[in-house]
């Protein structure tokens, strides 16, 4: 064989395991600590920023399913979330009292949101056969138009969107408990704010673990290998029109739900037509660049960064005010942040924040192994992507049909 | 009839600011196959840098018009030398991204020295907008200087293209880099001539597009504005030259029959003919996926 | 390749009777001849090559059979079925398998992973099920798997197995992509360049892995190559290509006495020491 075989390999691939898996569960338990203390002594406005970047992690989520792991341009985002968003006010919103009111047929939460995925999924499916004639460029270009057109189309359904104007969006509720004002649960009183938090990680939780196992299964290796290379993905049996459809259907969804909940927090309760514009979709792209293409934990944190870190520095008046007191304004801020954070990262670090962690834990690997002595500094570690590359390993094989 | 060829005017116009904008994308695009999503941005930079130095500066508009034209060269040439030459070889995504990035930036400068809602006057050759009639029709002395401007430009791109070494080069390196480069030709030099080029045509069609905003002046919506030049280029074809101004052309006129008309239909409303270009765009790449006159490309296994 | 080898494939027919059948296949494109009236079969268990000097129209072959290219005239038949009504993603479930020629193509994906994508045809599970990664999906993500970490074992490439490809060496990654068409259980195998821009030893490696693709197996194989010595000692027939027509046809011994093939091909491998060195100079300079 022309390749020389690492000498120990079933002990040189456990140590660093060993080593690397405490570390991990530390960060982990760490950042949960973090968020317990500010779910219970952070109040209302760190909660606020909070409970705003889980939402835009569920975008964020969205979009790096359709461009992260398959690879399909877009910059049409928001047009699925205002979709989302619609359907919520529309299915949720209050009944009209006046002839002119905007639809709304008050049903309840538990429908309003996951019906809310399905018709920005159903709008996904519809739009999903275009990327099989169009690529790259052409795409991000057919995408953005989406955008323009929704808003044409949001400011001019005035029935469902209220035109310019905007209209009330419905607080999710649970039955009569509602989120926007909650009772005390055995007792306790916790804040609207808190209580969205709770019910924003649980579906953040949920949509990444979904997202997780696509992508580790068959559906999720075909949008992988149909984002590498197209014709190579069909000549081993990949389905491009399946393929291409199945993520823009999965990614709508995501975005039609992370739409719903962004007009259905109560602080942002009255959606207008405006919002749902080419710089909040870049800013969802900027989002999966800086925390990471192809990676879940990448869309969070990415989120963080574009979504919560302006608003932190905005709301803690972090950023020293003009003599004149004419300081740049919050939206300004927020671009230039993002803005230079996506140069700066596709120059310097293209696999984003979580590439950075990746290479610091890599550096952390090196330097243990050499502390052990020179024994195994030199074997090959196993790749940190496939972990549990041996699970599985114990069952007989067997053929599939 | 008489309002036809108002708005066929009106049209052929916007079209040709169009035509200038879809230029600065093909040259860019037929070089170093990029897309520059941060045109429309370059756009306004021209248009901001023109207004700033004929109003604050009192240059005479000539000056301010060259003044516009060195600083949106000198940001494409920074950026390309700077940013996206590190970036060949990566993949379309992040080169989409990274002219994104720029365009974000770009907007944001002139927003913070403008603020959002401020409105500019624009620089213009003219102390006030006046009207020309001939029969019943209509023509602004505005769109008058802007078609002519786009016909000097288009024909000094193909003078340039088709008479200079530089020019020669640079389609040269479109059609092949690798015998380009075996002929000897500097690829880098071309690159950051074409965003040079681009930069150039940016504040021709910036300048051009904020004075057409009438007496109101601009804001920082005209980047946006400067977007509808996608639907050209993809009109176009890509990597099409003459493409372009078709293209750009065809929108125009869209645009400007949309805008005529929008108000006698009264179910498409106000504000139609912002997307009426982006539908026929649509329509045209289901039925010719690489535009009208692109070059479809083979993948390779 | 001293463990256990998989299973033969379903199906799999005595040896002797065509499996794949091309009759007067044409290629054009843009007025450029790539194929022109190539007509050849293999019959099952047969390790076929086809060689020729580059740009002689090898891989167009293989793109037609992949139903990447359209040809403008002529039948391929694969099994009875005609191959040209399918559309390039049916052409796996078919029983179709292809290396590539060009590697690299899926830098970020790693070995196991590789070899389940090439198992794609054979599963099931979609979106909803895999998301949900519950009872069927599960069982068969963990079946699959099972069988792709096997056949790494049988071919001696466990230990790269959570290895992406990106990191593999060259020569490696080669072997890993006849794994991942493995994967697929097919009845045809496409080689595509298999040792180009190998060295010796690795060429050899890969020359026993075929043979024991083609005795242990019984896979039908299609080999391109322009390797001469290689495809000379492996191959049971050989069929010749120069610029798109096929110039000879048949055992390796007959096809390498043609006058024909030594001056349009051996020419130019062997220009020093072969009497029709001075015409393949001549054609190929």
């Amino acid at each position: 064989m022309s390749t020389p075989a690492p000498s120990e390999p079933a002990a040189a691939s456990a140590l660093p395991r060993l080593l690397g898996t405490p570390r991990r569960r530390g960060l982990l338990v760490g950042g949960a600590i973090l968020l317990g203390l500010v779910f219970l002594f952070g109040g209302d406005s760190w909660l606020t920023i909070l409970d705003y970047t889980l939402v835009a992690g569920v975008g964020a989520l969205s979009l790096n399913v359709l461009s992260g792991y398959t690879g399909q341009i877009s910059l049409g985002i928001t047009f699925f979330m205002g979709i989302g968003a619609y359907t919520t006010t529309l299915l949720g919103g209050d009944r009209p009292m006046h002839s002119g009111d905007p639809v709304g047929l008050a049903l309840p939460f538990v429908i309003w949101l996951p019906a809310s995925g399905l018709v920005a999924a159903l709008a996904g499916a519809l739009v999903g056969p275009v990327a099989l004639r169009l690529k790259g460029f052409y795409l991000g270009i057919v995408t953005l138009a989406l955008v323009f057109i929704g808003q044409f189309l949001f400011k001019r359904l005035t029935f469902v969107t209220g035109g310019d104007a905007g209209r009330t969006a419905p607080s999710p509720s649970i039955g009569s408990w509602s989120f926007a004002n909650p009772d005390p649960i055995f007792g306790i009183q916790l804040t609207s704010n808190q209580v969205y938090f709770l019910l924003l990680v649980l579906i953040l939780g949920l949509s990444s673990l979904f997202v997780g196992n696509v992508m580790r299964s068959r559906a999720g290796r075909a949008f992988q290998a149909v984002r590498d290379n197209e014709v190579g993905a069909a000549i081993m049996g990949v389905n491009l029109l399946e393929a291409k459809v199945g993520a823009f259907i999965l990614s709508s969804f995501l975005a039609g739900i992370a739409g719903s909940l962004w007009v259905a927090y109560p602080a942002f309760s009255h959606p207008v037509p405006q919002i749902w514009d080419l710089v909040l979709a870049i800013q969802f792209v900027a989002a999966i660049i800086v925390g990471g293409v192809a990676s879940i934990w990448g869309s969070i944190l990415g989120a963080a960064f574009v979504f919560g870190l302006p608003s932190a520095l905005d709301q803690f008046s972090l950023v020293p005010q003009s003599a004149g007191g004419e300081g740049i304004a919050t939206g300004d801020l927020n671009a230039l942040i993002y803005g230079v954070m996506i140069i700066v990262f596709l120059l310097f670090e293209p696999a984003g924040i979580i590439g950075l962690i990746r290479r610091v834990q890599a550096l952390g690997r090196r330097l243990d192994d050499r502390r052990k002595g020179g024994e195994f500094a030199t074997a090959p570690r196993p790749n940190p992507a496939t972990p549990d590359a041996d699970d599985g390993a114990h069952v007989a094989p067997e053929l599939d049909t | 009839m008489a309002d036809f060829i108002t708005y066929s005017f009106i049209g052929l116009a916007i079209g040709c600011i169009y035509a200038l904008i879809a230029l600065g994308f093909a040259i860019i695009y037929k070089a170093s196959e990029v897309i520059n999503f941060a045109q429309g941005e370059l756009l306004l930079v021209g248009a901001y840098v023109a207004s700033y130095a004929m109003y604050t500066w009192r240059l005479a508009f000539p000056l301010a018009l060259l003044v516009a034209i060195a600083v949106t060269v000198a940001i494409g040439l920074l950026f390309e030398r700077f940013a996206l030459r590190r970036m060949i070889g990566r993949p379309v995504f992040s080169i989409v991204m990274i002219t994104i990035g720029l365009d974000v930036l770009l907007r944001t400068g002139v927003t913070v020295r403008l603020g959002a809602t401020q409105f500019l006057n624009a620089a213009t050759p003219f102390g006030s907008v006046s009207q020309v009639r001939l029969g019943g029709v209509v023509f602004n002395d505005i769109d008058i200087t802007i078609i002519a401007a786009t016909l000097v430009c288009c024909a000094a791109l193909f003078l340039f293209f088709n008479r200079t070494r530089y020019g020669l080069a640079m389609r040269a390196t479109a059609l092949d880099q690798e015998a380009a480069l075996a002929v000897g030709i500097d690829v880098r030099t071309v690159y950051a001539m074409a965003w040079g080029l681009a930069g150039a045509v940016a504040a021709i069609g910036g300048v051009l597009l904020a004075a057409r905003q009438g007496s109101g002046g601009f804001d920082v919506g005209l980047g946006q504005s400067a977007l509808l030049a996608f639907p050209a280029i993809i009109l176009g074809g890509l990597d099409s030259i003459p493409g372009a101004v078709v293209g750009g052309v065809l929108i125009g006129l869209t645009y400007g029959y949309a805008s005529g008309y929008e108000l006698r239909v009264s179910w498409l409303g106000a504000g139609f003919e912002t997307v009426a270009p982006y539908l026929v765009m649509l329509v045209v790449l289901l039925v010719r996926p690489y535009g009208l006159f692109g070059s479809r490309k083979v993948e390779r296994v | 390749m001293s463990q256990q080898p998989p299973p033969p494939p379903r199906g799999a027919a005595p040896a002797g009777q065509s499996l794949l059948q091309v009759e007067g296949l044409t290629v054009r494109f843009a007025g450029v001849t790539a194929l022109a009236d190539v007509s050849f079969s293999v019959a099952r268990g047969e390790l076929f090559a086809v060689i020729g000097p580059n740009g002689a129209g090898k891989t167009s072959l293989f793109n037609v059979i992949s139903r990447v290219y359209q040809p403008v005239a002529g039948r391929v038949t694969f099994d009875g079925r005609d191959l040209l009504r399918l559309r390039t993603h049916q052409v796996a479930p078919a029983g179709i398998a292809r290396t590539f020629q060009n590697l690299g193509q899926f830098p970020h994906t790693s070995v196991l992973d590789y070899l389940l994508l090439g198992r794609h045809a054979r599963m099931r599970s979609g979106i909803l099920l895999g998301g949900l990664f519950v009872g069927p999906t599960r069982a068969e993500e963990t079946r699959n798997r099972a069988y792709c970490l096997h056949l790494l074992e049988v071919l001696g490439l466990s230990r790269y197995r959570g290895e992406l490809l990106g990191n593999l060496p060259y020569g490696l990654q080669k072997r890993v992509d006849v794994a991942r068409a493995l994967a697929l259980e097919p009845r045809l195998l496409l080689l595509d360049e298999p040792v180009a821009g190998m060295n010796l030893e690795e060429t050899n490696d890969m020359a026993s892995i075929i043979l024991d693709i083609k005795e242990q197996l019984g896979v039908t194989q299609v080999l391109v190559e322009h390797v001469m010595a290689m495809v000379m000692g492996i191959a049971d027939r050989v069929l010749v290509l120069d610029f798109g027509r096929v110039i000879s046809q048949g055992e390796p011994a007959a096809v390498q006495a043609n006058p024909d093939v030594i001056r349009a091909y051996l020419g130019e491998e062997f220009s020093s020491s072969t009497s029709g060195a001075q015409a393949g100079a001549d054609l190929n300079g």
